[in-house]
């Protein structure tokens, strides 16, 4: 009898000395993790890029299980399988990236073409020859921006003098053509469209302090930023050749009581990010794909047709603004496209700028009625509201990469949020 | 090859051996090899079936599932004891008491209906845990192994309903008697 008291006294002494320690334990790791968070949270981005990676890498792995084949096996061929894919797209891209002479081409056209378009705009007259009043509205409201894109489009010295060296031939290269000489030429005359505010304090233009980075401190960011990067395809890698034990690792560190609750959430939460995931990607292809179909019928060239397709699609995945992204790159090859032959009968090869504009609106509207309820129906439905904030709070906190991880961060939240209330309601623990 | 660099030679596979076979992933599958409810299945199909199970450790006292909450896990006794109850108002019915090899939960494979009754560790308890959505994935990626285990499954159904017919025969006759 008295044996039976020391033990349940002895039970109890131990249930108290596992409270502690989980109290304690849970609030060292709290600590450490935070610290771990705050101190090395640049390495947030290259981590969540390589999971996400992995994990809509994950059905193909699966599409390679053979149950007698070792499982490191599998992930090697099924590795090899996207590498081959990869690097015959990177062959195939690796052609249509322009060289040093076709960028310097491509930017004296640019500056060119959408100077003479402006200036189209503004001095834009009326059927009875008058000035029109937009042409100074539109003027004062975008001459600071067309300010800032020549100056993003100017050459500096050494470009200058690498298309000279070009337009006489240069490293057997044929000579740049005439038309794009005079392009040069003009852009040379090209003036300010507003007067260059000077900084009373240091008396300096306020352009000129944009850039206060010194090429040394350049290279040495660049090298951090690429070091940092590189463990994306290391956790891509390393998770890429888990065979569940992540998952068992994690469920094992969970008490008894909330065993089959934790499988559950997180089979839910899987499931639910899964189809988000694989539904966006879906649809930022369709949407990539209409919109180069399109360019293509409009008459652009099929190397930039894709180029602009494959980058639309890709900022597709961030509502609202990918859109107007890939308006404004459309636009802007609209602009300064030459000698475009529409496919399709009728058309005005000079409107070519309407067409698209025309072309990213079908776009837009076949994925909001067609491909968004076809290949997202059944994921996460986020308020319209939310999906606004959500967008504003990750620019201003990670700039293009938070407003690309808005979305599904939110998605995850809510899903988790959801399953576990839902959960630990059926399960009677809340 | 001297007589001696034998012996070694011996001694270190044998070490070699005896090492791989204490790993507890092996343990895992003989334990696995060993329980009927498997014995349709072949070495590749219990690795991936060990590979999809999850080992959980109880205390004595120590409630596995309660009644009435969602199922989603069916278990496999591995060491211990435990009892299937059902709680009541005024009394507590142990239905049955399961020990090594035994298993329990079965239904949760098939849906997520609630629990019938409750499991409680009796003593120090070891189980192997399947969880539901692993099976059904397991279905996409090995069909066979995935169709002999409800294969299995069927037939303990089958005869648990049986018995359980029986039961209510047994007691029908003799209130009428």
């Amino acid at each position: 009898m008295k044996n039976g008291k020391d033990f349940e006294v002895k039970e109890f002494e131990r249930k108290t000395r596992r409270k502690v320690f989980h109290i304690a334990f849970g609030l060292v790791t709290t600590i450490v993790v935070g610290l771990l968070f705050w101190k090395l949270h640049m390495l947030i981005l290259p981590i969540t890029v390589g999971a996400l990676l992995a994990f809509l890498f994950r059905p193909v792995k699966e599409r390679f299980k053979v149950p007698w084949l070792h499982h490191e096996l599998q992930v090697l061929c099924s590795f090899a399988c996207i590498g081959l894919v990869l690097f015959f797209a990177f062959n195939n891209v690796r052609t249509h990236i322009p060289d040093e002479k076709q960028k310097l081409e491509l930017k004296v056209r640019l500056k060119y073409k959408l100077n003479e378009k402006y200036q189209q705009v503004v001095n834009a007259k009326a059927a009875d020859g008058q000035k029109t009043l937009l042409g100074p509205l539109i003027a004062k409201e975008a001459g600071p921006v067309m300010d800032q894109i020549n100056h993003f489009l100017d050459l500096n010295q050494d470009e200058q003098e690498l298309f000279l060296k070009y337009r006489a031939g240069y490293k057997n290269e044929p000579p740049i053509e005439d038309k794009f000489f005079e392009y040069f030429i003009a852009n040379r005359t090209t003036s300010t469209y507003t007067p260059v505010e000077h900084d009373p304090a240091l008396g300096q233009p306020a352009v000129a302090q944009a850039s206060t980075a010194t090429p040394a401190k350049v290279k040495k960011d660049g090298h951090k930023e690429l070091t940092i990067w590189m463990l994306a395809p290391l956790i891509f890698i390393f998770l890429g050749f888990d065979n569940g034990q992540l998952r068992r690792y994690f469920i094992g560190l969970v008490p008894n009581r909330y065993f089959e609750l934790s499988l559950t959430v997180m089979d839910m939460l899987d499931d639910a990010i899964g189809k988000y995931l694989r539904g966006t990607l879906m649809e930022c292809f369709l949407v990539g794909l209409t919109l180069t179909v399109g360019m293509i019928l409009l008459g652009i060239p099929i190397s930039v047709a894709v180029a602009i397709g494959v980058v639309s699609g890709l900022v597709n995945a961030i509502p609202f603004l990918g859109t107007v992204i890939g308006l404004i790159i459309g636009l802007g090859y609209a602009l300064i496209a030459e000698n475009v032959t529409p496919l399709i009968p009728g058309l005005n090869p000079d409107d070519l700028a309407i067409y698209v504009i025309v072309l990213v609106g079908i776009a837009h509207l076949l994925d909001n009625v067609v491909f968004q309820p076809f290949v997202l129906g059944s994921a996460v439905n986020v308020h319209p509201l939310v999906v606004m904030v959500a967008i504003i709070s990750g620019s201003l906190m990670m700039g293009l990469w938070g407003m690309l991880f808005a979305i599904p961060t939110v998605v995850v939240v809510k899903t988790a949020v959801e399953t576990l209330f839902k959960e630990l309601k059926d399960y009677r623990i809340i | 090859m001297s007589m001696r660099k034998v012996v070694a030679d011996k001694l270190l596979w044998e070490t070699l051996k005896r090492w791989k076979r204490s790993s507890p992933e092996t343990d895992r599958l003989q334990f696995l090899q060993s329980v009927p409810f498997f014995n349709e299945l072949t070495n590749w199909q219990l690795k991936s079936v060990s590979e999809i199970i999850f080992e959980r450790s109880y205390d004595a006292n120590e409630l596995i599932f309660e009644e009435g909450q969602p199922g989603a896990a069916w278990f496999l006794i591995m060491h211990g004891k435990v009892s299937v109850e059902i709680y009541r108002e005024k009394y507590t019915a142990r239905l049955a008491t399961l020990e090594k090899g035994a298993f329990f939960g079965e239904m949760a494979l098939l849906d997520e209906s609630p629990r019938s009754a409750s499991a409680r560790a009796l003593e120090p308890t070891r189980t192997l845990a399947l969880y539901r959505n692993d099976l059904n994935r397991l279905i996409e990626k090995d069909p066979q192994t995935a169709c002999q285990i409800y294969r299995a499954l069927a037939r303990i159904v089958g005869d648990r309903l049986r018995s359980t017919n029986e039961l209510v025969q047994n007691e029908t006759e003799k209130v009428a008697a």
